[in-house]
């Protein structure tokens, strides 16, 4: 029990100061959290499919447009209620998933990301070229969640969601269909040959880091009030990987850091736009050079280093057996 | 006492192609249940696509897979595992990225099994087969005989297993592995029952463990018996020797 206690110390303490954070912050840095918080949800996300499955998606973010074009499509074109209008788009993005799944089955490494990566440039294609209706380049301006552009309650609404996102990925993972998606990502054949029905969870995955693409994509509308198909770039879908890859693939803090720890430098670099892109893409190098777990696991080494102060025996796996 | 089992495997004049290859010709082959059953043949008889055929990897080109009575070729490769048919691969493929204990833990998990019980279970193979100090350690950590040992136990973890295909199993391994491996091996058949298909090219291991012997030549079946019997073929001598 006490271990219990000590493996939830650090993420409570990390969410009482997320939550007594915006009592000292100015609303642009407010509004600057809120977006991150967002970011929070896609890398966690697309963690559970690039990292844990093994499946390179790259329309995550196709999701979240579609899910706030979706909503604010139904809401301004039916008349529906917000609440419907989003929880709609969340079935529509869970069928458009698992279709999408289903066509990416067969498919691994750079053939699944090119695919998904022509349908995130279909659906911004789309979005452009059908003004009429989806207002193309101009936008298209949405509901408010909170009938307020003040940030404070939005951003309490993305941690809410964010910790939500966080608690059901771990949940997953450290149920038996961690230990599938883990094994599909190992090796898919043998995976099947102990008996894991691949496709089916493969699907799963797909389905449960799109619908919830969706939810932070219908929330993220309905809190800017304008969504355009600038969200549905090829940029923003790389930062979703720079978050993930710096942070640590396969980790559960990792995507959290990463997006908290770059966006923190982005803001910082917001003066020097054109340099920005350059100095992140530097560290994505860096990283995968010398610390390929990224920064949870430069955390987890130096830890490891003071520990090993106290006790170290390192003993070789081979040794053990004889 | 083995031949007196239940026909467990029934394979009828299974044909594969690979393109303008003929990689299995017209093969048959009976396994009874508790039965050890040798299968060897040169380099590219066709041994390890059997394997392939039986477990679901490949699709079969002509001919019909039975197992306990039903036809399984078409099936799922997680299908057929669920019918309690598990295998090994002659490149050991264990998950490298999960621990010992959690590479044990997928099979089991596949069939719903209750995950406290499957640990205990878990734990108690990997005791058997002197795996228990390493099962925090990733896999990829093990060493070639180590994977090799984790991934036979592995198999194991399939409560309906009833027939277990192991694809050179001793193939460059550590001489005590070796011998946890037989000893698993005659455990898991004595004890459980567990019909056993083994490809090797190691025949004195062979003729040690297996009560019959198949052999495979270019595709086909040449010869069934005893070593004795099969050493003595004027067929297989000409393969092994002629080319």
């Amino acid at each position: 029990m006490p271990k219990l206690r000590l493996n939830y110390f650090g993420p409570l303490f990390f969410l009482l100061i997320a939550m007594i954070l915006p009592f000292f912050l100015a609303d642009y840095w407010i509004y600057s959290l809120t977006i991150t918080l967002y970011y929070v949800v896609m890398a966690v996300t697309w963690n559970l499919l690039g990292g844990y499955t093994g499946q390179f998606s790259l329309s995550h973010h196709t999701f979240a447009v579609i899910g706030s074009y979706t909503s604010a499509l139904l809401i301004i074109k039916t008349g529906v209620p917000l609440w419907m209008g989003m929880v709609s788009s969340w079935m529509f993005n869970a069928i458009i998933s698992v279709l999408l799944g289903i066509l990416c089955l067969r498919m691994r490494g750079i053939y699944l990301a090119l695919t998904t990566w022509a349908f995130a440039e279909i659906v911004k294609t789309y979005i452009r070229m059908d003004f009429e209706f989806t207002g193309g380049d101009r936008g298209l301006k949405t509901l408010l969640f909170f009938k307020t552009m003040n940030p404070l309650p939005y951003y309490y609404l993305f941690l809410a969601f964010a910790v939500l996102t966080i608690i059901v990925i771990a949940i997953i993972m450290r149920s038996r269909i961690g230990y599938y998606l883990r094994a599909i990502r190992n090796d898919e054949v043998a995976a099947q040959a102990m008996g894991v029905d691949i496709v089916r969870w493969k699907v799963f995955a797909f389905m449960v880091a799109s619908v919830f693409a969706s939810m932070a994509g219908t929330l993220y509308g309905h809190f800017t009030g304008l969504i355009s198909p600038v969200s549905g770039e090829f940029y923003e879908m790389a930062l979703i990987i720079i978050f993930v890859v710096i942070g640590g693939m396969r980790s559960q803090t990792g995507p959290v850091v990463g997006a908290v720890s770059v966006r923190f430098l982005a803001e910082v670099l917001k003066k020097w736009p054109e340099v920005r892109m350059v100095i992140l893409a530097s560290i994505v190098i860096l990283i995968m050079r010398f610390f390929n777990g990224g920064l949870i696991e430069f955390l987890r080494k130096v830890f490891q280093r003071i520990r090993q102060r106290k006790s170290s025996e390192p003993v070789s796996a081979y040794s053990k057996i004889e | 006492m083995n031949n007196k089992g239940h026909l467990l495997l029934d394979i009828k004049n299974l044909v594969k192609d690979f393109g303008g290859l003929r990689a299995v010709n017209n093969v048959s082959l009976n396994l009874r249940e508790g039965e050890i059953r040798g299968l060897i043949g040169p380099n590219g008889s066709g041994k390890t696509t059997m394997i392939n055929l039986i477990t679901g990897i490949y699709p079969i080109g002509h001919g019909a897979i039975y197992f306990s009575g039903y036809r399984i070729d078409g099936l799922q490769p997680n299908v057929i595992a669920g019918k309690g048919i598990m295998r090994t691969f002659q490149i050991s493929r264990v998950f490298k990225d999960m621990t010992v204990l959690e590479n044990m833990m997928v099979p089991a998990l596949s069939q719903n099994q209750n995950m406290m019980e499957a640990k205990l279970r878990a734990e108690e193979l990997l005791e058997f087969a002197l795996l228990a100090r390493l099962k925090e350690e990733p896999a990829k950590n093990l060493s070639g005989g180590q994977n090799m040992l984790l991934q036979i136990v592995r198999g194991f973890m399939n409560k309906n297993l009833r027939l277990y295909l192991l694809d050179e199993p001793f193939a460059g391994v550590h001489q005590v592995i070796k011998g946890v491996i037989l000893k698993t091996i005659k455990k898991m058949n004595e004890e459980k029952a567990v019909t056993f298909l083994i490809v090797s090219h190691e025949l004195t291991t062979i003729q040690y463990l297996c009560h019959q012997i198949s052999v495979l030549h270019r595709g086909e079946m040449i010869s069934h018996g005893t070593m004795e019997e099969v050493a003595n073929d004027p067929q297989v001598i000409d393969a092994y020797l002629g080319g």
